[in-house]
């Protein structure tokens, strides 16, 4: 079932495109996250399905119902902000019943139900605090058990782990996730982050310049992206400037002939990029396919559980090289000459 | 205390010099001046037995009370709207409007009494001009109207400062989250903008308060006989009668007349940031 349809929404200021037009589902139960840069429309498109920004065109339906000119207060939508947005001067209790009590439910149930969500969110100990009182992370478990409790039709999150340090973040992730799966919630959530996006989302929407670049799964986006810009923006890559030298094959800079995948057909003699992804390329000849290149090593870092070599290709591009370390990786010494390979279909091609 | 918070003392030592050679040794003399004969020979409690044994004083004292509290409620009540709607504006067009609070704070208490018999007066601005539709004259001048007109006039700005910037101070979010949880205006406005907004409006009230309780030239110039205030009955003892013990005496009780109302209000909810609490 489909809880929220963007038709043709677009968002201007003046003459600069905040949002261009575009067109969205999301349908009960999904994950659904607007990855991309800084400025790249994701408040914008979140805010046109929360109320708070109007659209300068097209349509936001929720469950059904064309909402682009109901209010915020009436659209019956859930939201998580970066900084939280607890009442100060509400005990944690009282906000959590805040939006109960705009419900006109009765003071038992809300009781209930408030203690019911503190449980779910491992807080039960709280409810008589205020929230200067929590640190970060458990306020932002109360900001999330707060539209938890009055179970909206979808839940709006904008960046709302920016605020925490990085291994709160990761767990803070798992808890939001646990509790989207478990509860079934519906969730539009933005961040900037692509390993947050990776881990969370049943969907991406990457967002690039006020449009969306490219909608899909993880994987999706990972091993098939449509753009250089998608396959630069998601992972590490290395994308090498080449032009087509016939069916299956393009010329790199340095004239070197390698063998691609591609989806559309392509016309001999047109510029493209071609994706190899560190983690697919060797430091040693795996495949006779003439998929091999020769390279300079420049230097090798170990970071724990890869090892991520830095090549130089015969004509000056660089390229990324990343292995599993197993601790007894001959560790080659920069200047030292070597061949890198990667399977056959592994170098994707995508439009220049 | 911290050997390094310690340390920072030595800035406020001018001001703390000030304040007593100004301020407290002053205040202690008028103090002891209450509780010594009027020949300043031997200790004598004859100045309050006096004081409170004198009608004029308990009717003074209550025209100073209900005078000032009159005109924080009307600086109350014009003043809270005018710093909501003025945290509602963009920032310039906010900084232009500010101006408007600020002209008549900038401009003397005394100048500004003037102007307002003039614009009070039996035949002055407003009676002139309700005559012209066959109305009036409104008796505004010479009486509690004018007295509360013109210290209102004084007190407002004192009291939109701290509101608006206690509104300014409110993450819009709040009001935001408010509104996506389903939350209407008046909600809001009850729930949230007012609760969080009560520091202000008690140091608001309390600044205009005391600052009332103590007010002189309005009274003195705006009022009439009946609309005496504790300040002028000060001022009728040292140069009139040249009774400097009464008039002592009577500054003793204003002030702690002044601490009370502080305490009491610092008490409220909302109100302990006056003494230096956090609230929230
Ligand atoms: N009120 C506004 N007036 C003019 N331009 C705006 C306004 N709000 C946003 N923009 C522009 O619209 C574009 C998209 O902004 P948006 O806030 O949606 O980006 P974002 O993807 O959320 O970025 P970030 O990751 O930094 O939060 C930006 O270029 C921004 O400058
Ligand atoms: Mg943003």
């Amino acid at each position: 079932m489909v809880k929220v349809q963007l038709n043709d929404v677009e968002k201007r200021y003046g003459p600069t495109v905040a949002l261009a037009p575009t067109n969205l589902s999301v349908t009960e139960g999904e994950f659904l996250t607007l990855l991309g840069p800084s400025g790249s429309g994701k408040t914008t498109l979140l805010n046109i399905v929360s109320g708070m920004t109007e659209p300068t065109g097209g349509e936001v339906w929720i469950d059904g119902v064309d909402v682009t000119n109901v209010p915020s207060a009436k659209r019956g939508l859930g939201m998580v902000f970066q900084s939280y947005a607890l009442m100060p001067h509400m005990t944690i209790f009282q906000n959590i019943a805040f939006p109960l009590q705009i419900r006109g439910l009765p003071r038992e149930e809300i009781r209930r139900k408030v203690e019911d969500v503190l449980e779910l969110v491992q807080l039960p100990h709280v409810a008589g605090r205020k929230p200067k009182e929590l640190s970060g992370g458990q306020q932002q478990r109360i900001a999330l058990a707060r539209c938890i409790v009055y179970d909206p039709s979808i839940i709006l999150m904008d960046e709302p782990l920016g605020a925490l340090d990085k291994k709160l973040r990761e767990q803070m992730q798992l808890e939001i996730k646990r509790l989207q799966v478990q509860l079934g919630i519906t969730m539009l959530y933005v961040t900037h982050d692509q390993e947050e996006a990776m881990t969370m989302s049943d969907r991406i929407i990457l967002m690039n310049n006020g449009s969306a670049e490219q909608i899909g799964t993880p994987n999706e986006l990972y091993f098939q992206p449509n753009s250089s810009f998608v396959a630069d923006f998601i992972g590490q890559s290395n994308l090498l400037d080449a032009t087509v030298a016939g069916e299956d094959r393009v010329r790199l800079v340095n004239g070197e002939i390698i063998t691609v995948r591609h989806d559309a057909p392509l016309s001999h003699g047109q510029s493209v990029k071609v994706l190899l992804r560190p983690e697919v390329l060797h430091l040693r000849e795996i495949d006779a396919g003439g998929n091999r290149l020769d390279a300079t090593i420049r230097g090798s870092v170990i970071s724990g559980s890869t090892v991520k070599h830095f090549l130089e290709l015969d004509g000056g591009t660089s390229v990324l090289v990343e292995e599993l370390s197993n601790g007894t990786n001959a560790a080659p010494a920069p200047g030292d000459r070597v061949t890198i390979s990667w399977s056959v279909g592994q170098a994707r091609v995508l439009p220049a | 205390m911290t050997q390094r918070r310690f340390k920072t003392a030595y800035f406020v030592i001018p001001a703390v010099v000030f304040m007593i050679a100004v301020y407290a040794l002053p205040l202690a003399g008028v103090a002891l001046q209450s509780v010594t004969d009027a020949d300043g020979g031997s200790w004598s409690l004859a100045g309050y037995r006096d004081i409170f044994s004198s009608t004029l004083f308990y009717k003074v004292a209550w025209s100073t009370f209900t005078i000032s509290l009159l005109s924080t409620t009307v600086s109350l009540s014009l003043a809270f709207p005018l710093a909501y709607f003025l945290s509602k504006q963009r920032p310039k067009v906010r900084a232009v409007l500010m101006i408007f609070v600020l002209v008549p704070f900038w401009t003397s208490v005394l100048v500004k009494a003037f102007a307002f018999t003039i614009l009070l007066g039996q035949s002055g601005i407003i009676n002139d001009a309700l005559a012209f539709f066959g109305l009036g004259p409104l008796p505004l001048l010479f009486n509690k109207a004018g007295v509360i007109v013109g210290m209102s006039h004084f007190l407002i700005p004192f009291m939109v400062f701290p509101i608006l910037t206690s509104l300014m101070a409110q993450p819009p979010e709040l009001r935001r989250a408010a509104s996506i949880m389903g939350a209407g205006r008046l909600r809001i406005f009850f729930r949230i903008t007012l609760p969080l907004c009560l520091p202000g409006i008690m140091t608001g009230t309390l600044l205009v308060l005391i600052l009332s309780l103590g007010f002189f030239v309005v009274p003195a110039l705006l009022g009439g006989r009946q609309d005496m205030m504790l300040s002028n009955l000060v001022d009728f003892y040292t140069r009139e009668t040249l009774n400097w013990q009464a008039a002592s005496t009577l500054a003793v009780i204003l002030f702690s007349f002044a601490m009370i109302v502080a305490y009491t209000l610092a008490r409220v909810p909302g109100g302990s940031s006056l003494l230096g609490g956090q609230d929230r």
